[in-house]
């Protein structure tokens, strides 16, 4: 995880000198999405490193101890081993970046990694996920429990009230939203996102990190996003300790692609273990 | 009605798309296209191919591959009706030279340098894409000026310059390349001007990941280039980028509007009032607010100044290829014998000849200029006689230093004339009609004496009058907004006065044609200097003491005297924005081979009389067309 973010005084200025002009912004996403296309043994490459940053996450209803630790075992070998051995890349410990699961599937998913022998972190969703309308005492208590329990990163969801009524709060990543909402990770959003990140760098030197979450599901799209940051901050935020995707069936599609780019056959749905 | 043959010369670095957007038009109006593309471009050859397989109609589209020197050539060729010449400046100028007389129309598109206005309310970061999408990739036409106001001086520089670093160049067909090269010659200008800057005390930055060898040049910033130095004002190369500062928006538009080129500018900030301001007191073609290089075939793209004043897309780029119905086929008109050096160098003398018998004459007229008559610098005054031979009048002899005069009044004129609302020169046109039909029996008894039958000389005085009123009425049009797909938000096609309008008026129709002439170029916000006709300048000079009463000072301004000489100042005249001629063969040939010094547009009756007392060629919407220029102001929305 990256350093942790020491925070500054906050000065509303900053904010207020920032302009954005939308059609402008909308016009850059459909050019990211265009312009760039990386192919063949350079896409794998890409892919593979896709895979690196992904936060592999379940959040549903009906999450039992059996589907976490599918979803763990799947974090630690993301990518069936003879696809890897094809690319030769069987020995350089290609895992998923974290898991991400509700605080009370931590202690299953904990002991799922343990039994895998995988050291990646659990993260876990927090503060009355995805609402966030508890009260503060609860969120403070989820928070201790999911640390407690073995969790090494928390996603934590800002209190949209105090949002809208401007008062702000610090962190050391920011995510596009819970990954809930109806419009979640869109380019022109993150746009505006990334080049806040960079502001923020350039005037305090800080690296804040950020992941987005909710609707990324083709491979395409993830490469998208990694030429966006490239393109937006630089080869130093493409580390997992900077910038994550939030997803769950991305990793079958990219699996898919890479399966494609080693036999040059499109894989059946059975072909490939289900995460 | 279609123009018949047009000629098209192509510069050595042309896109597809470029070769196109004006062939295409060309052919949808029925006009047949001799394209002259630069040695070692395959693709219009094979258009050329595909086209002649139609069938029905081999020969609509033609292509000869060769060098430039072939342009005047092709241009000269009989039945060529229209030429169209894009390239650069010079070039342009030297074929503009040398085809006066010849016969075609040329239509110019020059240079390819735009500029980018950055405010202290903008979006730097979306105004750096603009920056990246205007210079630095294979869909920017040319070099860029970028102003950038003084209080985001440091945040913009160094965002262009990370951004800068994030660029790649390479073979154009790669996907993950921005930009890729333009030939050997492109990499030639572009090394001279970096190397030309850096002596003249600039900073130059270059960055991206480009090869380092020839004919790839890297994305270049220069900045701190002192604004008297030479490379500020000659044009800039792609893939450069030249960077100014400013204080406040005044200062920007003096800059911005202190260059000969008039392509295309953007203009960044996000307060309504302050980015409509500049963009409507810019003096380019086109021009986008947050956005920089939108293009669509619906929407007019062209220049001013020494950009040209050739369009493509939209309403303008038809009428490129389309002329009034009726008017005959241009043939050449060259007079081989006409020095351009002498002619209408010296002003032959007008001693009266014989006697003056009969009552004595009114005192002489002086010039109108500046609001008021007053004499001439020479001093001196001609004689004009009537149909029988007598004297009917003096007016003064009008030399070089009065049309620099009226020149100057006329652009001092020109800022108040524009900023007046339409429902004020309408009001301010009809006053003027309302003078004249006072002024009706000493019009009448001045025309009669010229020989006119008096029903004839009531009737021109009255269709006179109605010609003012009509286009006072008619310079309520401002303009109008266009659809274009994929953009949300309007793109307004506005029509702008073209600024000092020189008029050479015929000697047929003394009154009706001064008037017809007159008029739309008032209506359209222009100022006026005006040369009436040789043989009769009494009716106009009547008309000018009413205009001393009515119209604002320097508004209109007369100046009689030989008429040769005067064309000639007005087409050397660098700062007259348009000239309008109607006289000889040989004024004509004078004036579009001296249009060349600022590239200004003429329009010229090649020696052929005109039926003013025609609607379709005393008022007809060609007189509209030509008394305005178009601007396209692209205001894309959202928030």
């Amino acid at each position: 995880m990256a350093a942790q973010n020491p925070g500054t005084e906050l000065d509303l200025s900053w904010i207020s000198k920032i302009q954005v002009n939308q059609p402008a912004v909308l016009r850059r996403a459909e050019q990211i999405q265009a312009r760039r296309t990386v192919k063949k043994e350079w896409q794998a490459a890409w892919l593979l490193k896709a895979v690196t940053f992904i936060d592999l996450t379940t959040l549903s209803g009906d999450d039992t101890s059996s589907n976490i630790q599918r979803l763990c075992y799947k974090a630690k070998y993301p990518i069936r081993e003879d696809l890897l051995k094809a690319l030769n890349m069987h020995d350089k410990d290609i895992t998923t970046a974290a898991v991400c699961v509700y605080p009370a599937r931590v202690c299953d998913a904990v002991k799922a990694l343990k039994a895998a022998g995988c050291t990646i972190p659990v993260a876990s969703v927090a503060t009355g996920f995805p609402a966030a309308q508890t009260h503060l005492k609860t969120r403070l208590e989820e928070i201790r429990l999911a640390v407690e329990d073995g969790a090494m990163e928390i996603d934590v969801v800002i209190n949209r009230t105090l949002v809208l009524t401007g008062q702000w709060e610090g962190s050391d990543f920011i995510k596009t939203s819970t990954g809930k909402e109806t419009v979640n990770a869109t380019f022109p959003v993150a746009i505006v996102m990334l080049r806040a990140i960079r502001d923020f760098f350039w005037k305090t030197g800080n690296k804040v990190g950020f992941k987005p979450a909710g609707g990324i599901r083709s491979a395409k799209d993830s490469l998208a996003w990694l030429s966006l940051i490239k393109e937006e901050l630089g080869d130093e935020w493409l580390k997992p300790e900077l910038f994550r995707i939030g997803a769950s069936t991305l990793l079958s599609d990219i699996e898919r692609q890479i399966y494609h780019h080693v036999t040059g056959r499109y894989a059946a749905y059975h072909d490939l273990p289900m995460c | 009605m279609r123009t018949g043959v047009i000629g098209l010369i192509l510069p050595p670095m042309f896109s597809f798309l470029e070769m196109m957007w004006r062939i295409c038009p060309a052919l949808a109006v029925g006009c047949t296209v001799v394209v002259l593309v630069p040695l070692g471009s395959p693709t219009p050859l094979l258009l050329a191919q595909l086209a002649g397989e139609l069938g029905s109609f081999p020969g609509i589209l033609n292509m000869i591959s060769g060098p430039a020197s072939l342009g005047p050539v092709l241009a000269s060729q009989p039945g060529v009706q229209k030429v169209v010449f894009c390239g650069a400046v010079e070039e342009g100028r030297a074929l503009r030279r040398t085809l006066a007389g010849m016969g075609p129309e040329l239509g110019l598109v020059l240079g390819a340098e735009s500029l980018l206005l950055l405010t202290e309310t903008a979006d730097v970061d979306s105004a750096v894409e603009g920056v990246v999408d205007a210079a630095w990739s294979d869909r920017s036409p040319g070099g860029l000026r970028l102003l950038i106001q003084e209080s985001v001086w440091d945040e913009t520089m160094r965002r262009l310059q990370a951004r800068m670093g994030c660029l790649r160049g390479g073979r154009g067909l790669d996907g993950a390349v921005d930009m890729g090269a333009r030939g050997a010659a492109a990499h030639a200008l572009a090394q001279r001007y970096v190397c030309e800057a850096q002596s003249q005390g600039a900073q130059v930055f270059q960055a991206g990941d480009v090869p380092s060898d020839s004919p790839f040049f890297p994305p270049t910033l220069i900045s701190d280039l002192p604004p008297a130095s030479p490379c500020t004002q000659a044009e800039v190369p792609w893939p450069l980028v030249v960077a100014s500062p400013f204080r406040t928006a005044k200062e920007a538009l003096a800059m911005a509007n202190g260059t000969p080129r008039g392509g295309s500018a953007s203009v960044w900030s996000e307060r309504l009032g302050q980015a409509l301001d500049l963009g409507y007191r810019l003096q380019m073609g086109t021009v986008w607010i947050n956005a920089h290089g939108l293009r669509d075939p619906a929407v007019p793209t062209g220049g001013c100044k020494e950009s040209g004043s050739s369009w493509h897309g939209g309403l303008d780029g038809l009428y490129e290829y389309l002329r009034p119905s009726g008017t005959p086929a241009w043939l050449p008109y060259l007079s081989e014998n006409l020095n351009y050096d002498i002619f209408g160098l010296a002003v032959p003398s007008t001693l009266p000849a014989g006697s003056e018998t009969g009552p004595g004459p009114a005192p002489p007229f002086g010039l109108f200029v500046g609001g008021r008559f007053q004499a001439p610098g020479a001093r001196s005054s001609r004689p004009i006689q009537d149909s029988h031979g007598n004297l009917h009048g003096y007016v003064a002899e009008g030399g070089a230093k009065d049309i620099r005069g009226a020149v100057e009044a006329a652009h001092q004129a020109a800022p108040g004339w524009v900023g007046q609302s339409p429902g004020t020169r309408a009001a301010l046109l009809w006053a003027l009609a309302a003078a004249l039909e006072r002024r009706e029996s000493t019009l009448v008894s001045r025309l009669e004496r010229q020989g006119v039958e008096l029903k004839a000389a009531k009737a021109e005085v009255e269709l006179s009058v109605r010609r003012l009123r009509a286009w006072g009425a008619r310079s309520q049009t401002q303009g109008h907004s266009l659809q274009v797909a994929e953009l949300r938000g309007p793109v307004l096609r506005l029509r702008e006065p073209l600024g000092v309008l020189a008029i050479v008026c015929p000697d047929e129709w003394p009154l009706l044609a001064f008037v017809s002439l007159l008029a739309p170029a008032l209506a359209y916000g222009n100022t006026v200097v005006l040369v009436p006709s040789g043989t009769c300048p009494f009716p106009a000079l009547e008309v000018c003491q009413d205009m001393a009463t009515l119209l604002p000072v320097g508004l209109v301004n007369v100046v009689t005297g030989d008429r040769d000489h005067l064309t000639r100042c007005l087409a050397l005249h660098q700062d007259v924005q348009a000239l309008w001629y109607f006289g000889s063969a040989q004024g004509s040939q004078f004036v579009e081979w001296a249009s060349a010094g600022n590239l200004k547009p003429v329009w010229v009756n090649r020696g052929y009389r005109r039926a003013w007392d025609q609607e379709a060629e005393g008022a007809g919407s060609e007189l509209e067309l030509r008394a305005a220029r178009t601007k396209s102001l692209w205001l894309p929305m959202g928030d």
